[in-house]
């Protein structure tokens, strides 16, 4: 008696895996994992103060940026130029950052040495009166890449397709940067 | 030669009475209409080249100060429709005429050298395309702040220059204490 109902809970047991891992992979087929990535809103996003930590994801049509207390979305669609740059920030930032230049003995000179690189997305949308919006994010390297594909995907615009473009030389760009220097 | 003497003086006291409201009105500054919107265009990078999230800085962070002063009861982006029927409206165009990346970490070691500095061209017209004013104004992060910080500079003296020059009660305002040079 107990060897059966032993057979038939470990038959209904196969039986269920079997069919989570036959419609695992037609969902995953269906629909792309969004990007999501921890990152940092600079400045641009209504409802949000400057430097608000929080979380970057592309889905349902739409760029959304989740902090702790506040949540915005940009449809893809009204976004009319994504850029992704490079550059790097002091990895002690902030009040913290500022005090510990005072550091005796050039200790603060040496810990502005400590540095992190950082990926920049920036973007221009249109809110629903036609009005120009921008807004800039800070990501993990490597990471402003996958936001700008999947917002591409999406239906958003650029006026730099790729990234091994934006680095090419221009002639036109290096002579405006000696002229300023 | 008393009458003479009491007649002098009196005709003296007379004419400074007459003189002193006259002199009183010479230093007012001349009353120009206020405006009540103004709209602020995509800065322009003009021929130099300018980065992308340095663009989008400089003109959030002059929404943002425009509308922080709150001397304009609207401050309209570019391409807003709303703006179309606003009376009064300021138009606010900007070109970048220099810019020069520092360094965060130069000037962190050095306390001197790798200052950032923008220079950026700001023409605010009527809505018949009449200039109200010309000015460079420039924007500089010299020692504590990374690179970015320049454009918050930059938004806060355009947009104190704005309130007082254009902005409704701006006739209140000390001219004197203006330190921008007016093109026009």
């Amino acid at each position: 008696m107990i060897m059966k109902f032993k057979r038939f809970i470990l038959w209904s047991l196969l039986l269920s895996l079997g069919t989570f891992v036959s419609l695992s992979p037609a969902q995953q087929s269906a629909q792309p994992a969004p990007a999501s990535v921890e990152a940092v809103q600079v400045i641009g996003l209504a409802g949000l103060k400057q430097n608000t930590k929080g979380n970057l994801k592309v889905e349902n049509g739409s760029l959304s940026f989740a902090s702790s207390k506040n949540t915005c979305e940009v449809p893809a669609a009204s976004i009319e130029d994504v850029v992704t740059a490079a550059d790097s920030q002091r990895v002690i930032g902030g009040t913290v950052g500022t005090i510990s230049r005072l550091a005796p003995y050039g200790g603060g000179t040496a810990l502005s040495l400590l540095r992190s690189k950082v990926d920049i997305i920036t973007i221009q949308y249109r809110d629903p009166d036609g009005g120009l919006h921008g807004a800039i994010f800070t990501t993990r390297v490597g990471k402003a890449e996958s936001i700008k594909q999947a917002l591409l995907a999406q239906g958003a615009h650029t006026s730099i397709p790729s990234q091994a473009k934006s680095n090419s030389y221009s002639p036109l760009h290096s002579e405006a940067m000696e002229q300023t220097n | 030669m008393k009458t003479i003497k009491r007649a002098t003086i009196l005709c003296i006291f007379i004419a400074r009475l007459t003189a002193t409201p006259l002199l009183c009105q010479q230093p007012r500054p001349v009353s120009k209409s206020p405006a009540s919107a103004i709209e602020v265009q995509m800065i322009q990078p003009g021929e130099i080249h300018l980065p992308a999230e340095f663009q989008v800085a400089l003109y959030e962070n002059l929404v943002q100060e425009l509308q922080k002063k709150g001397d304009f009861l609207q401050v309209y982006r570019e391409g807003d429709r709303n703006a179309a029927g606003a009376s009064n409206l300021v138009t606010l165009q900007t070109t970048v005429t220099g810019f020069k990346k520092g360094s965060e970490l130069e000037r962190d070691v050095t306390t001197v050298g790798g200052a950032t500095s923008i220079t950026i061209h700001c023409k605010f017209t009527d809505k018949e395309g009449n200039v109200l004013l010309e000015r460079d104004i420039t924007g500089k992060v010299k020692l504590i702040g990374d690179n970015l910080k320049a454009t918050d500079d930059f938004a806060k003296k355009a947009a104190t220059a704005a309130q007082e020059t254009l902005a409704p009660d701006s006739t209140s305002s000390n001219p004197k204490k203006s330190a921008y040079k007016n093109v026009i």
